[in-house]
């Protein structure tokens, strides 16, 4: 186990090493001029500036010098303070956020991660459940029913039903209303009253003892979670359904019967953790699509995730803030695949032993 | 005469497919005595599996349904009993093992866990006291350093150990029936030797009934003391194992002897193999399953499919025909 745990992270080394090239390359189709913003913070205010800048930081040089510069900034000669460099914390300005990328990011990162924590349950635990009822009563009336959601989920596009929900329980009922926070907290929350311990709005909430901001917190991320965990369960449900059909036929599961195990353990124990390998796997990417934003989800209910942020960047091609986000993706992609292959060798012994 | 203790009457077996329903077993009726090895034998897709699968209520449902017949088991008939009666019976008093051992262990649950598992439900066995019974069944279906290879999953052990251990699972809470079903065709020869061994000695030890399913009559020779044949989901001849081979009289058993490989055979003969494929039967048949295959087959096989009847002490054949003379049966 600890040898193959050293072997995946022997692996992220290449893995971020690729990633920044991928980004890099991306970076180098801009003009010398849009890429500035990599080094400086605001807008250069005259040509004769962009081309200064160009020749301070060798935007004009071979790509080698440009990599490492991105890499590890340059410090500047007089007034010794670091430029650039993505090593350092530094994606660059973002123009249509008026700030650093990465403040961008520490702003809008936590509201999605708190999204993501609300979500994950519904959407993935939810979703396996309801996969697994439907390939244990296969071909009942669970499973018809099942199926039926499962096509009209895939094929619902998610600004649809989003707008259908905020319709409904937002403008009819008045019962989840969009945004992040009702305008009363905000004001409590921005106030020296309120500590940002974690930064993650709910958790906070609770630390300080506020249950009433807590409530509104989540009665704001209801509908967001509703909708992704609508379009997920109809994935989740047909890959965990279809992986323990398969399992349910394996023999080792007719030994567990002959054993005279109770069908509940014949499911539960020898064959729902066989199937679950392709679910693994589906949930990482499911997690990190969550981390990553999701862009029309949060767009249609106005939720200050990184998802919506990257949305206006993208319409304004603001492409250094966007590359930056992408940036920060990968990140997040690599880490979590990484406690996928761990998740793997937890859940199957051969992988683990092999 | 030692009691009989399993006795299946009239048993009939269907699955519901796409299209439509295949008759698998046909009213099939066996008894086993109390320690007596009894061997099924027949072609792929016969019904041996799925007759015993039946017993011991594994068909899956849908698609298989047991729609007659009874199987009683201590005065009480198991096709009968709900689904909680007939779990007491599995794997405690009737227990089974499988043609496939790569197959049938759990991959991922460590061969300790799959063992201690009936000791626990049955047996009513603490955690500890299992793991030390466990450790005992592998040292005594002959896994060497059985302490420690309980904690290892079934890919470290190899196919015939793996078979071993689906024994070790099968007899761990004493049963009064051992249902084999081909537990040494996915096997190489030493292996299916030795398993064959095991299964023998513990039997005497344990003092239970094996019923033995295969295909291989050389098998059988050398473990069963009476034989069943089945063909199309019906037993065609049921006989002690020396009169079987004796005195074949069935045309399917007959053909089945006759295409054993024969050391005595001269060079370069030709092994014998029955013409055509076994039936698979959409509709039960009103004509002898076997007669599209049958030299001898007359008239009358085509229009009535005949029932078991004895022609010997101890010997039963379902066939028109007397083979030894090719007449019809007076």
């Amino acid at each position: 186990m600890i040898n193959y745990i050293i072997r995946r992270l022997l692996l992220v080394p290449v893995l971020l090493f690729g990633v920044t090239i991928l980004i890099f390359g991306m970076l180098q189709l801009l003009e010398p001029d849009e890429r500035v913003s990599l080094y400086i913070r605001g807008d250069p205010k005259s040509d004769a500036q962009v081309n200064a800048f160009i020749k301070k930081y060798c935007l004009d040089c071979p790509f080698y010098i440009q990599y490492k510069n991105w890499l590890l900034g340059t410090v500047d000669s007089v007034t010794g303070e670091r430029e650039g460099g993505i090593l350092y914390g530094n994606f660059g300005w973002s123009k249509t956020g008026s700030q650093p990328v990465a403040q961008l990011i520490a702003r809008r990162f936590p509201n999605t991660l708190d999204l993501t924590l609300w979500a994950v349950g519904p959407v993935i635990f939810v979703g396996i459940w309801l996969g697994v009822q439907a390939a244990v009563h296969h071909n009942g009336i669970i499973d018809q029913i099942a199926r039926i959601f499962s096509i009209v989920g895939t094929s619902f596009p998610t600004f649809v039903f989003g707008l259908l929900v905020l319709m409904i329980f937002y403008a009819n009922l008045q019962w989840f209303p969009p945004g992040r926070l009702s305008d009363e907290f905000t004001r409590v929350v921005n106030s020296d009253q309120f500590t940002r311990y974690t930064t993650l709005l709910t958790i906070d909430a609770l630390l300080n003892g506020r249950f009433d901001i807590f409530l509104d917190a989540l009665r704001h991320m209801f509908l967001p979670i509703l909708t992704l965990s609508y379009i997920s369960w109809a994935t989740f449900l047909r890959v965990t359904r279809g992986s323990m059909l398969e399992t349910l036929r394996q023999e080792y599961v007719v030994t567990a019967r002959a054993k005279g195990l109770p069908e509940r353990d014949v499911i539960h124990k020898h064959a729902k953790p066989n199937a679950m390998l392709p679910v693994v796997t589906l949930a990482g990417f499911t997690v990190v699509g969550l981390m990553g934003g999701v862009i029309i989800t949060e767009t249609v209910f106005n939720y200050p995730g990184i998802g919506s942020a990257a949305a206006e960047a993208s319409v304004q091609l603001d492409v250094v803030t966007v590359l930056g986000f992408a940036l920060f993706n990968g990140l997040i992609l690599i880490v979590a695949n990484l406690v996928v292959d761990i998740l793997y060798a937890v859940v199957d012994p051969r992988v683990r032993l092999s | 005469m030692p009691d009989t203790i399993l006795d299946v009457q009239g048993l009939e077996t269907v699955f519901k497919t796409p299209d439509g329903t295949i008759h698998a077993v046909n009213g099939v009726s066996f008894n086993l005595k109390e320690g007596e090895t009894l061997g099924v034998v027949g072609e792929s897709g016969c019904g041996k599996s799925v007759t015993m699968l039946s017993v011991l209520g594994l068909i899956p449902n849908p698609p298989g349904k047991v729609i007659a017949g009874s199987a009683k088991f201590a005065g009480r008939d198991l096709l009968k009993m709900s689904n909680d009666e007939i779990r007491q019976v599995r794997g405690a008093q009737i227990s089974m093992i499988f043609q496939d051992p790569m197959t049938s262990l759990n991959p991922v649950l460590t061969i300790g866990r799959q063992l201690e598992e009936p000791l626990m439900l049955h047996l009513g066995m603490s955690k500890k006291q299992a793991s030390e019974r466990a450790a005992e069944l592998l040292s005594m279906v002959g896994i060497p350093n059985a302490k420690e290879r309980l904690k290892d999953y079934p890919h470290q052990y190899s196919g015939g150990m793996r078979q071993r251990v689906m024994i070790a699972m099968a007899l761990s809470c004493s049963p009064q029936i051992l249902i084999a079903d081909e537990p040494t065709t996915a096997l190489d020869v030493t292996i299916q030797a030795q398993i064959m061994d095991l299964v023998k000695r513990l039997r005497q030890e344990l003092g239970m009934a094996v019923i033995w399913i295969t295909h291989d009559l050389g098998v059988v020779a050398g473990l069963a003391q009476r034989v069943i044949v089945m063909y199309g989901g019906f037993i065609i001849e049921e006989a002690q194992v020396h009169e079987l081979y004796a005195n074949p009289t069935h045309p399917y058993t007959i053909g089945l002897l006759g295409s054993l490989p024969r050391l005595d055979a001269k060079e370069r003969t030709r092994l014998y193999s029955i013409e055509g494929l076994p039936p698979v039967l959409y509709q039960k048949p009103n004509a002898c399953p076997f007669a599209p295959r049958c030299k001898w087959a007359m008239e009358r096989c085509w229009k009535e499919n005949p029932a078991l009847e004895p022609v010997a002490p101890e010997h039963r054949v379902a066939c028109w025909v007397d083979t030894k003379t090719g007449r019809p049966r007076s």
